[in-house]
């Protein structure tokens, strides 16, 4: 198991945001689209955890290292995100590598050198995940990014 | 049990056996079985096909033929290839597909009113919100709100509803030539849109120009479950496949019908009812750990759980990483639960995707993938099974829905 965490803060902000994927933390606060959402952060040994919850029940949590990257987004709600907007740079690699015309509608599974990407649900209730794998901090599993 | 604000009736009905029946329906009595008249009920019977689609791009696509009409004329035009999905709500139509001049609803401002459907695999439908009357088998229901995807002169999606996804605006895309969505609720957002524009997800957009935002929706403007709108078989439907050999069947056909308990050909009988949460799920419990978001779904066309670390299943590779590939099949046993506290087993087998994707075969019982943390019971559970879907708010036999049942 992982440490206790340590400390909780939580901040109402006018104009809340979603985290960018590879980006310093500081991005949480980078992006202006989204109103009326509260910022909860969770700081605990290895990783800082920063969870937006937007006024239309979306929440997306923000997975930071001890340098303050994020390694990792996970989001829950009615629709599916702006994923351009998570996976930053990394958007492109996402849209090549999940370029499978066949077989459509089912959750997605994408997988490079770099990245993954996992999401799936159904109308009313989507959820998904993207971390990248070389980026976990020391003695940091994937599973705590959900 | 019933309560009289769940009886809908269409105010134009003749006094017809049909419009006996729903009376009779909506009396609270249970189960209606036509009686003294002699007549034969409302045929509730509609064909389904298990297939690679229309555009012969998928495997385990279930389809079904949707009739339309201009509301409340006989101006009617009937599309196959819809593809009937209980993952979502509401009947969406390819704009190329659909000759007929529908009437738009706007927004309550004289706005155009767009539609955004999101999918799992990234992909969405936009387009414009008309009426129709929808006819599947013999039952009809009048003036339904339903979504034409990929309508030409119309607004581009806005980008919080591309969300850089996917359009599915082709038959090809789409692998169908609409969705009908038959999940659990009456409509396909809900309260949740219709509660102020300033916390409703982007669904519903008002359009001044070539310009959309998102907008607050009345729950009887939004796209709507067709089937609790029927005049009677309102109260649900259900779901029968035929099980599937190991190696697939290059086809399928089931049925699908309409009511629970309404008929003598859709009572539930030993069928177990799982009620939903407030999103439409029940949890399932696997090796010892419960998953609380599950769902069937029959727009997804493998069975979806957990990840290759969880369950030992390697993917397969390239570009069917979002598929299982064992080196032979595997056997597993999970346990659903309702929020009712019901609960079952059910058992079910996962083969290598790429083995079954050779054979050539279109409906695979054995098709599986990965999930982050989660069970998607998709196409396959249904085969072999009989599966009853209630509506929320609609009284059956079996209760009051939203509760699947099989």
């Amino acid at each position: 198991m992982r440490t206790p965490l340590a400390a909780v803060s939580i901040v109402m902000l006018a104009t809340p945001s979603w985290a960018v994927l590879g980006e310093k933390a500081e991005s949480v606060a980078s992006d202006q689209q989204r109103l009326h959402g509260e910022l909860r952060s969770t700081v605990g040994e290895g990783l800082a955890v920063h969870e937006i919850t937007a006024a239309d029940g979306t929440t997306v949590r923000e997975y930071a290292s001890p340098a303050g990257v994020v390694f990792g987004v996970s989001w829950r709600g009615p629709v599916v995100p702006d994923l351009a907007q998570l996976l930053g740079s990394y958007f492109p690699e996402f849209q090549e590598a999940s370029r499978s015309p066949v077989r459509r509608r089912r959750p997605l599974a994408v997988r490079t050198d770099r990245l993954v990407v996992e999401m799936g649900g159904h109308m009313r209730a989507f959820h998904g995940r993207a971390y990248l794998p070389d980026a976990l901090p020391d003695g940091v599993s994937a599973s705590v990014v959900r | 049990m019933r309560a009289p604000g769940f009886c809908r009736h269409r105010g134009a009905l003749p006094l017809s056996v049909a419009g006996l029946v729903a009376l009779a329906a909506c009396g609270g009595q249970g189960p209606t079985t036509p009686t003294s008249s002699g007549s034969p009920p409302v045929d509730n019977v509609a064909p389904l096909q298990v297939s690679s689609g229309p555009a012969d791009n998928t495997v385990n696509g279930l389809y079904v033929s949707v009739t339309i009409c201009v509301p409340g004329t006989s101006s009617c035009q009937t599309i196959d290839g819809v593809e009937v999905d209980t993952g979502s709500v509401g009947l969406r139509l390819l704009s190329s597909q659909v000759s007929l001049s529908l009437p738009p609803v706007s927004d309550g401002s004289g706005h155009a009113l767009g539609n955004c459907a999101s999918f799992a695999d990234k992909s969405y439908t936009w387009g414009p919100v008309v009426t129709a009357d929808v006819q599947i088998a013999g039952e009809k229901a009048a003036s339904v709100p339903i979504q034409l995807v990929g309508e030409a002169g119309f607004p581009d999606a806005p980008s919080a509803c591309s969300n850089g996804g996917t359009a599915a605006n082709t038959v090809s895309a789409l692998s169908a030539r609409g969705l009908l969505g038959l999940g659990v609720f009456r409509q396909d957002c809900g309260p949740a849109c219709s509660r102020g524009a300033s916390a409703a997800p982007p669904v519903y957009f008002g359009c001044v120009g070539s310009a959309c935002s998102a907008a607050s929706m009345p729950l009887s403007s939004q796209l709507q479950n067709p089937v609790w709108l029927f005049p009677q078989d309102n109260n649900g439907l259900l779901i029968g496949l035929p099980a599937i050999p190991a190696a697939g069947a290059s086809t399928a056909s089931g049925s699908l019908i309409f009511g629970i308990g309404t008929q003598t050909n859709n009572a539930l009988g030993s069928a177990r009812v799982y009620t939903t949460d407030a999103e439409g799920n029940f949890s399932t419990t696997f090796e010892g750990r419960t998953y609380s978001s599950s769902y069937l779904d029959t727009g997804s066309n493998g069975l979806y759980f957990l990840d290759s670390s969880t369950i030992g299943l390697p993917p397969c590779p390239r570009n069917d990483s979002d598929f299982s590939c064992p080196s032979s099949t595997v056997d597993y046993a999970a346990t659903n639960a309702g929020a009712n506290g019901v609960s079952g087993q059910v058992t079910f087998s996962v083969a290598n995707a790429e083995t079954l994707f050779r054979t050539g075969n279109n409906a695979l019982g054995t098709l599986g993938g990965p999930d982050t943390g989660e069970f998607d019971w998709g196409l396959p559970f249904f085969f072999g099974r009989t599966t009853f879907i209630a509506i929320e708010g609609q009284a059956t036999p079996g209760g009051t829905g939203p509760y699947w049942a099989y």
